[in-house]
């Protein structure tokens, strides 16, 4: 059935949907197929993995776009950023798309629009923290009735009809949920206004909608005040609220006094701006939850601050907390836990464990007993720096996993320096000598003209895994994780103006304007007053030599690590060598094995037999005109079995269904001057 | 603008595209390793070495920058937190082998993103001197014009080529 909007974006036809009787069963037991995509990461277990085999390494290489829907049109202007993992169920490709982050179902052999939805919020879209396409949606079945839902900038949690995309009626107020409402918080200053919103997927387990929260960028915030970002569980049949999980607990909660001088009353953030996972077996749920109120100085609250960058277990049916980890005691290091944890049942000495493994930017693979909440392998609180920024309290020590070792880069070194040549190495040790270094947990420094201008940090804001998150097979008990090995994050500190903050210290260098910086999606605001002139005396460097990285390769890898052992099996550079460093005429002539490349956004898909994963940059060599590649690599040994063009970079991570006994791989591709498209590849039908 | 040129090979064929939304190209059996690149670029003899902005455009655009796009870029254009940096590997890497115009053009569409059109033609131009000036492209003695077509004239090019 087709329902065209015919004005426009206007929302679809609010007619004709009859709501369906609704059975009272416990739990709708309608499962996937594994052939099918019903969730943003494949499952609820966050594996990214389907065991198909029809595009293996012998014919990678051979893949042709089957079908292609570039976004443009689906909100009033292009969009360069598109992150979107579609789901398939059933033969239809649903996704959000567009800047409008309208919400579209396709054929999923032709790539034929079935129906769009989209969402007009004004104002209120126009002033949310987190604009643009999102990373897409989720879909409910009790075996009859089929259910999108999803997440709109504005934060309201819709609910359509799969089969029409119309809204459903009968949940919460005409099928939407105004997420401001609600929250045990009043969201300040109000419904238009207030900052709170999210980008991510919610997920629906057993019958239970989950939704997170998210804020704008956090390195620069006006106050030391903020909404707080809880998570709650919705009925997917009413939309009626089913529990709250308060990330910052509550006088009398387990936690508050982690919060000392009553602080926990008014920072804010700490949500869950990723994706969850679940146990529906068990009715656990995992919340990976982030920093709170500003990423790099803590003085306004001090104590280790439950549960900001803490894995929580919570009871699927009530919200109350099983158990929970601090992965990093009073966060100052923007090191929000930004992936989907992976559950995995795995096998250690011998016993056979429910684990639940947790990707991080700081390159640890923290694994848990995922029913008690105990490490597999002890974590040793090690004894860290503690800094000397003034009001700053900190933690002097942090849990460091014995197992698996790091998989990526996270402190900085005189021997992580750019070294292809002798003068290059001194141009990079010259701009390293201006910041202060040292191993992870390295704490941030106040700016100072005379240096340092702050801590050089790398596997911090975007350093590691980000929100793509990792993949395992539940097959051979291997997690690959893709992680930004050289993303260095300079952070200083400079002393706020009363004028731009409330708080004692945000982000900053010593000698520039202290302004509040934004991140994309946010509503830069217009008919702000000309800033003050630039004053003299900055001593900003840039963290690069002549375009090269700073640190030295590899800038981006792909690693497989076995979870029966803790052992990393295997890590590969991933992504062409940019041009940059091929074209450098000083390195013309040297053999410089792939570098990789310093993106923080690739995400991962796991096959029968392939990792794939696309570059998240654009190259031109003598292999591909200007593009990115899809790549496959052998997933037992890492080495690259084939490679298909993109004309753009990977944006959003890969995902695959097989329909009529044909696989697809859909892979969103943006950026620079391309705009946001989604790409279907498959074989070739028989000659 | 932003056209899309997909060549169609002798084993792709095109169903009919159901363009209602816009540039749907549906149906499309292309080889994917023969796709052209999306944004041709015409050959020209300028390219961002040669001069083709000028010191005082570029000041002019600095103040424009900081007003309107540092609050997300930053003050030295690294980006961060998802705003693409306008500087450094990976920005050159974006825009190597495409046209000044083609940077200029995505400027237009979609900056600032919180009040888009609100800068004019002349406005973006200023600012894209800045970047180009910033990023040590070296100035010359006449303005970078606000005409796209003009614009598209310029190749981008991240590596300084070498003397003739």
């Amino acid at each position: 059935m087709f329902q065209w909007d015919i004005k426009g974006f206007v929302r679809l036809c609010v007619m004709g949907s009859v709501l369906a009787v609704l059975p009272i069963v416990a739990w709708a037991q309608w499962k996937a197929k594994d052939t099918e995509w019903p969730s943003y990461a494949a499952d609820l277990a966050g594996t990214r993995y389907r065991p198909l085999e029809q595009i293996n390494a012998a014919n990678f290489s051979d893949l042709e776009i089957a079908w292609r829907i570039k976004t443009d049109n689906f909100g009033n202007r292009p969009e360069y950023k598109l992150e979107g993992t579609p789901l398939m169920v059933n033969g239809v490709v649903y996704t959000t798309a567009g800047s409008r982050r309208a919400a579209i179902a396709l054929d999923a052999v032709t790539g034929e629009l079935l129906w769009v939805h989209g969402e007009h919020e004004g104002a209120r879209g126009g002033a949310a923290p987190r604009q643009l396409s999102g990373r897409g949606l989720a879909y409910w079945s009790d075996g009859k009735e089929e259910r999108i839902l999803y997440v709109t900038p504005g934060y309201q949690l819709i609910c359509l009809d799969a089969k029409t995309g119309a809204r459903v009626p009968g949940f919460g107020n005409k099928g939407a949920v105004d997420l401001k409402l609600n929250d045990d918080q009043e969201i300040l200053p109000d419904l238009t206004t207030g900052e709170i919103g999210i980008q991510s997927a919610p997920v629906v387990a057993r019958d239970t909608v989950i939704v997170g929260a998210a804020f704008r960028e956090g390195m620069t915030p006006k106050s030391m005040r903020n909404n707080k970002g809880y998570v709650r569980g919705f009925d997917v049949r009413t939309g009626k609220r089913l529990w709250i999980f308060h990330t910052i607990p509550k006088q009398g909660e387990f936690g508050y006094d982690t919060w000392l001088n009553g602080s926990a009353e008014y920072t804010g953030n700490t949500g869950v701006w990723t994706q969850f996972t679940v146990d529906e077996e068990l009715g656990l749920v995992y919340l990976p939850v982030e920093s709170p109120t500003n990423d790099f100085y803590g003085g306004h609250r001090p104590g280790n601050n439950l549960y900001g960058e803490s894995l929580v277990c919570v009871d699927l049916k009530t919200g109350q907390r099983k158990w929970h980890y601090q992965l990093v005691h009073h966060p100052i290091w923007d090191m929000d836990i930004s992936s989907a944890p992976i559950l995995t049942d795995i096998t250690v000495d011998g016993k056979p464990v429910k684990a639940v493994a947790q990707p991080s930017k700081q390159g640890f693979l923290y694994v848990f007993d995922r029913v008690t909440g105990k490490p597999v392998w002890p974590f040793e609180e090690k004894h860290v720096e503690v800094g000397t920024v003034p009001g700053e309290w900190y933690s002097p020590t942090q849990p460091i996993p014995s197992k698996p070792p790091a998989y990526s880069r996270n402190g900085v070194s005189e021997s992580d320096l750019i070294d292809f040549t002798p003068e290059l190495r001194e141009r990079g040790k010259a701009i390293a000598s201006k910041y202060h270094l040292g191993p992870v947990y390295t704490p941030p420094s106040e700016s100072k003209v005379d240096g340092p201008l702050g801590t050089l940090t790398v596997g911090t804001a975007s350093g590691g895994t980000n929100w793509p998150g990792g993949s395992y097979d539940p097959e051979t008990h291997m997690v690959y994780a893709f992680a930004c090995n050289a993303c260095a994050e300079p952070i200083g500190l400079v002393r706020a103006p009363k004028e731009v903050s409330d708080m004692n210290y945000i982000a900053g260098t010593a000698g520039e304007e202290v302004k509040i910086l934004r991140g994309p999606g946010e509503n830069a605001g217009a008919d702000s007053p000309m800033p003050p002139k630039k004053r003299a005396g900055s001593g900003y460097v840039p963290l690069n030599v002549d375009g090269l990285p700073l640190l030295k390769p590899p800038y981006g890898t792909i690693s497989a690590i076995n979870l029966d052992k803790g052992e990393i099996v295997w890590q590969i550079a991933h992504g062409e060598t940019p041009d940059v460093v091929r074209n450098y005429p000083a390195l013309k002539g040297m053999n410089i094995p792939r570098t990789g490349q310093e993106t923080y956004n690739v995400g991962t898909l796991v096959t029968k037999t392939l990792v794939i994963a696309g570059d998240g940059q654009i190259t031109t060599t003598s292999d591909h005109p200007r593009g990115a590649m899809l790549r496959a690599y052998d997933k037992k040994t890492g080495k690259e079995v084939g490679a298909v063009y993109m004309p753009a970079p990977q944006s959003g991570s890969p995902m695959t269904y097989m329909v009529k006994g044909k696989q697809y791989i859909v892979v969103a591709v943006s950026g620079g001057a391309y705009s946001g498209e989604y790409i279907a590849y498959s074989l070739p039908s028989a000659e | 603008m932003h056209a899309e040129k997909i060549a169609l090979n002798r084993i792709g064929f095109a169903t009919i595209g159901v363009a209602t939304i816009g540039t749907l190209c549906v149906g499309m059996a292309t080889r994917a390793t023969r796709v052209l690149r999306a944004q041709e670029t015409a050959p020209t003899s300028r390219s961002v070495w040669d001069g083709v902005y000028t010191e005082e455009q570029a000041k002019r655009g600095e103040e424009l920058y900081r007003k309107e796009c540092a609050s997300c870029h930053g003050d030295t254009l690294v980006g961060g937190g998802g705003a693409a940096p306008l500087t450094g590997g990976a920005f050159l890497s974006n825009w190597n082998g495409l046209t000044v115009g083609d940077l200029f053009d995505r400027i237009r569409k979609t900056m600032p993103q919180g009040s888009l059109g609100k800068l004019s033609k002349q406005q973006d131009a200023d600012i894209l001197a800045y970047l180009l000036s910033f990023n040590k492209f070296p100035a010359g003695k006449t303005e970078l014009q606000k005409q796209v077509e003009f614009l598209k004239e310029i190749r981008f090019e991240a590596t300084k080529p070498e003397a003739k």
